[in-house]
């Protein structure tokens, strides 16, 4: 990478958000988990700060701005409003944390195998810096399968959603502000049911583990 | 006009089942019939127009079907097999409206029961191969609606409705690839397109979409190994639907191949047709033997079903072989006597299910172990049922001799011909139909001679009264046409050699002696059919007076089955199960029955019997080997499967992610 304030800054942020979808994998303690997906959401809305800035676009930058407002805030909150009170760790996760680890890793290789066609394709700075978006995702995905409380899965779900956007923002050079707009409403959306089903949960099983729902198998 | 035609049979088949729907209960049933049964004329004289001035009826629109179009255009081959589906419609539709019980009669039926009999109007017109397999599964799915009509009462019919849909479906996904597959490699859908560019296609895709064509045709026909819903289906259906799926249906199948391997791919290599003769040949033979095997009336119609089509497919075959070796004339011949067949098994393959029918009614059971007697007791419901099984096995003056004589001479004039394969195959063929004649035989005498004849095995049969008006008229008229068409032939033969030339294009003379006879030109032969019946009628006028001359004192009369003696009662005679026991030993390798003899001694002395029963069932060889492995096997990779997807939910999540994993690194 060369030297320009452009392409550092841009590396940075883009490496913030693959650093904290590695952290969301190693921790267990669910208040961290949240501030570190808050964090995310800043990286994230940082790297939308940056394309817009060096593109010089107004409606980007404030794109950027709802993306930080929405990922870096509002979601932690009601994050941190239905997780909050007497779960507070990940005692048992499907998959142990060194596993976890090891499995992040082969999956940023799968993802940096994958997006070398859309990297070439899009060339430059931006290019380069894709596969990190897949990874995210991918991470994301990893984590609602390898963790069993339902905040894990919320989690898990917006990693997924950051890592999709951050490819979109840096394919497309900026994504229209109306579409941005509309994927978070989905995701909180999304967020919304998965805070209801983990309330049900609780009521009907006394537990939050997503696996008690076997139970409604045939 | 025939256009217009075309679009009224449409149009009021389907305002018949939209009466049947909406009406209310009282007027019902004989508006929608009656309706129907002006969809069938108004078929028939539209197919009649078609056969007789060769413009084809041509409808396009693309309102009706996204993407292609509803396409329609009927020829004088599809017009053939319209004027047959309606003329059984007819007569199963006038049957109907004095046929009651087995559900028959409620909503979902009468709504049914018209579509159905348009599809089988509609079928042969289709000219793309969207519409096509549109109307084809309309016909599939209605008529297995119409099959489960009585689920509710016997669980029989259940298990016949989960056979005919499975096999069904299996046949509409081979035909479905076959027709695709064809319609990729020309680049258009049309039929037409299809069958200008077809002769430029790589030999590997026009024989896999012909080898895909033949198993889905020959699933819906009824062809050994894929028969086995047949003997199910057919005898728990309602009775008018066993007699328009037994002679309309099927047909469709014959229609099928012969479109596909004629007509749009040109005809093809020896061994498509020696592939086709060879399934004939199992299917006649196979069919016939559990025909003539068989003690369950309708069953036995039903396997004869899947005989008959041995012996149309056996004609196919051959006619394709004849071609492909340079036999023109000798083609045409096999094809026309092959949908010579066509029409007449469905005339008297539709009185027989009908009459069939009546008698079940009549005597309230199926089997021919409890009825006897009935020829006196129902005496024009009896003799519609003997002419039909007459016919069937191909007695002279009625129907079934004229094309089974002329597939024969067809087949017997290849013989000298050097081809090797035709040297080969056609001896085969000719023993394969005289085997089956023989065993067809043998089944008309055992269902009339048990079933109408001599005393009644059961109170069912001892108390039975005839049906109906209208259902001794339904059968009646397609009786009639058996007498009709076997004493007639030239009634219809012009217009089936019309039809014949029409689907394969050849430029030649036309093959048959018109006029009174029947006969191959250029060969010798020639059958009349009318002065075979003159001589009868005065060979049988002669040995009659003779005998009253010779003989002044009459004969004593006893019971039939009663070998002369006076007190016979039922329980002496023979049934249909023993009539058919010595060729169940003969044939014991490929029937394997399953004796059951269960005898309980009196308390005091073992040497007295108390009671003995005495149980035997046939098992559908294919059935045993090939079907029930099948499925279990099947059954057992469903209940591996359903282990996979245990209710967790990280499970399917784990799914998505590998899902996506490997969807990255392929297109990636």
């Amino acid at each position: 990478m060369s030297g320009s304030p452009f392409t550092s800054t841009l590396t940075l942020a883009v490496g913030a958000v693959l650093v904290c979808a590695v952290t969301v994998v190693w921790l267990s303690s669910v208040r961290s988990v949240i501030r570190v997906v808050a964090f995310q959401g800043v990286a994230l809305g940082l790297v939308v700060l940056v394309v817009g800035v060096h593109l010089g676009d107004p409606g980007l930058i404030a794109t950027a701005a709802v993306v930080l407002a929405v990922k870096g805030i509002a979601m932690p909150f009601l994050l941190e409003r239905s997780g909050g009170g007497a779960l507070t760790r990940e005692t048992r996760p499907l998959v142990n944390v060194p596993a976890s680890l090891v499995a992040s890793a082969v999956l940023i290789v799968v993802a940096f195998v994958a997006s070398r066609g859309v990297a070439h394709f899009v060339g430059s700075t931006e290019g380069g810096l894709v596969p990190v978006g897949v990874a995210t995702a991918l991470l994301g995905f990893f984590v609602l399968v390898a963790k069993r409380r339902p905040i894990f899965q919320m989690v898990g779900l917006l990693m997924i959603d950051n890592g999709i956007a951050m490819v979109a923002f840096l394919c497309t050079a900026g994504v229209p502000f109306l579409i941005e707009m509309g994927v978070s409403l989905d995701v909180l959306l999304g967020v919304v049911v998965l805070m209801v089903l983990a309330q049900r949960l609780r009521s009907e099983f006394g537990d939050l583990d997503l696996d008690e729902l076997q139970e409604l198998h045939d | 006009m025939t256009s217009d035609l075309l679009v009224v049979t449409a149009l009021i088949g389907l305002s018949s089942s939209a009466v049947g729907a909406m009406a209310p209960l009282r007027i019902r049933m004989h508006l929608s019939v009656a309706l129907t049964i002006a969809a069938c004329a108004s078929g028939f004289v539209m197919a009649a127009e078609v056969l007789h001035t060769g413009r084809a009826a041509v409808v396009h629109t693309t309102a009706l079907l996204p993407q292609s179009g509803l396409s329609m255009v009927l020829d004088r081959f599809g017009a053939l097999f319209v004027a047959v589906s309606a003329v059984v419609g007819i007569g199963a539709m006038v049957f109907r409206l004095g046929y009651h019980g087995q559900g028959l009669s409620s909503r979902t039926a009468s709504c049914i029961l018209p579509l159905f009999v348009t599809t089988l109007l509609l079928v042969p017109a289709a000219a793309n191969v969207t519409t096509f397999l549109f109307l084809w599964e309309l016909m599939a799915v209605t008529s297995l609606l119409l099959v489960l009509v009585d689920h509710r009462r016997r669980s029989e019919v259940a298990s016949a409705g989960q056979w005919y849909a499975v096999m069904t479906q299996f046949g509409a996904a081979a035909l479905l690839v076959g027709l695709v597959l064809l319609a990729t490699h020309t680049g258009s859908q049309s039929f037409a397109a299809i069958a200008a560019r077809s002769t430029h296609l790589p030999a590997g895709v026009r024989d896999s979409a012909f080898v895909l064509v033949v198993v889905g045709f020959g699933s819906k026909a009824g062809m050994v190994p894929l028969h086995v819903w047949l003997p199910r289906a057919h005898p728990e259906a309602p009775g008018p639907v066993s007699a328009l799926m037994s002679a309309a249906m099927v047909n469709l199948g014959i229609y099928g191949i012969v479109r596909v391997g004629d007509g749009l791919l040109g005809g093809g290599p020896a061994w498509w047709w020696l592939l086709v003769m060879a399934l004939g040949a199992l299917s006649a033979l196979f069919g016939s033997l559990h025909s003539a095997t068989s003690s369950d009336l309708k069953r036995l119609l039903a396997y004869s079903t899947t005989d008959n089509v041995g012996l149309m497919l056996l004609g196919v075959g051959a006619s394709g072989l004849f071609a492909s070796t340079g036999h023109r004339a000798l083609a045409l011949v096999a094809l026309v006597a092959t949908l010579l067949h066509v029409v007449f098994h469905a005339v008297f393959k539709g009185s027989l299910f009908l009459s069939a029918s009546s008698l079940q009614q009549a005597t309230g059971t199926r089997d021919l172990d409890r009825m006897g007697g009935l020829l006196r007791r129902v005496p024009l419901t009896g003799t519609i049922f003997l002419v039909g099984g007459l016919a069937m096995a191909a007695m002279p003056v009625l129907c079934g001799f004229v094309s089974e004589w002329l597939l024969l001479q067809a087949m017997l004039h290849g013989l000298p011909s050097s081809d090797p394969a035709i040297a080969v195959a056609m001896p085969i063929g000719v023993g394969a139909l005289a085997l089956t004649g023989g065993l067809t035989a043998l089944t008309i005498v055992k269902a009339a001679g048990i079933g109408l004849l001599g005393q009644p095995r059961s109170t069912g049969a001892a108390e039975a009264h005839e049906v109906g008006p209208s259902m001794r008229l339904g059968a009646a008229i397609l009786a009639t046409l058996c007498l009709v068409f076997g004493v007639a032939p030239f009634l219809v033969v012009p217009s089936v050699v019309d039809a014949a030339r029409s689907v394969t294009r050849a430029r030649i003379p036309d093959p048959l002696v018109g006029g009174w006879q029947v006969g191959l030109a250029g060969v010798h032969g020639a059958l009349a059919p009318g002065l075979l019946a003159l001589a009868l009628l005065i060979a049988v006028t002669l040995v009659a007076g003779a005998r009253r001359m010779l003989q002044p004192t009459p004969a004593r009369r006893t019971q039939a089955w009663g070998c002369g003696r006076d007190l016979q009662t039922a329980t002496m005679e023979y049934t249909a199960t023993s009539f058919g026991e010595p060729l169940t030993r003969v044939f014991e390798d490929v029937l394997r029955p399953a004796h059951d003899l269960d005898v309980s001694h009196a308390a005091e002395s073992r040497y007295y019997v108390e009671a003995a029963r005495f149980h035997t069932s046939l098992d559908d060889a294919f059935e045993r080997h090939a079907y029930r492995p099948a499925s279990v096997g099947l059954g057992r990779w469903g209940a591996l499967a359903r282990r996979v997807p245990n209710g967790s939910i990280h499970r399917y999540l784990a799914f998505g992610l590998v899902a996506l994993i490997v969807v990255l690194v392929v297109v990636g």
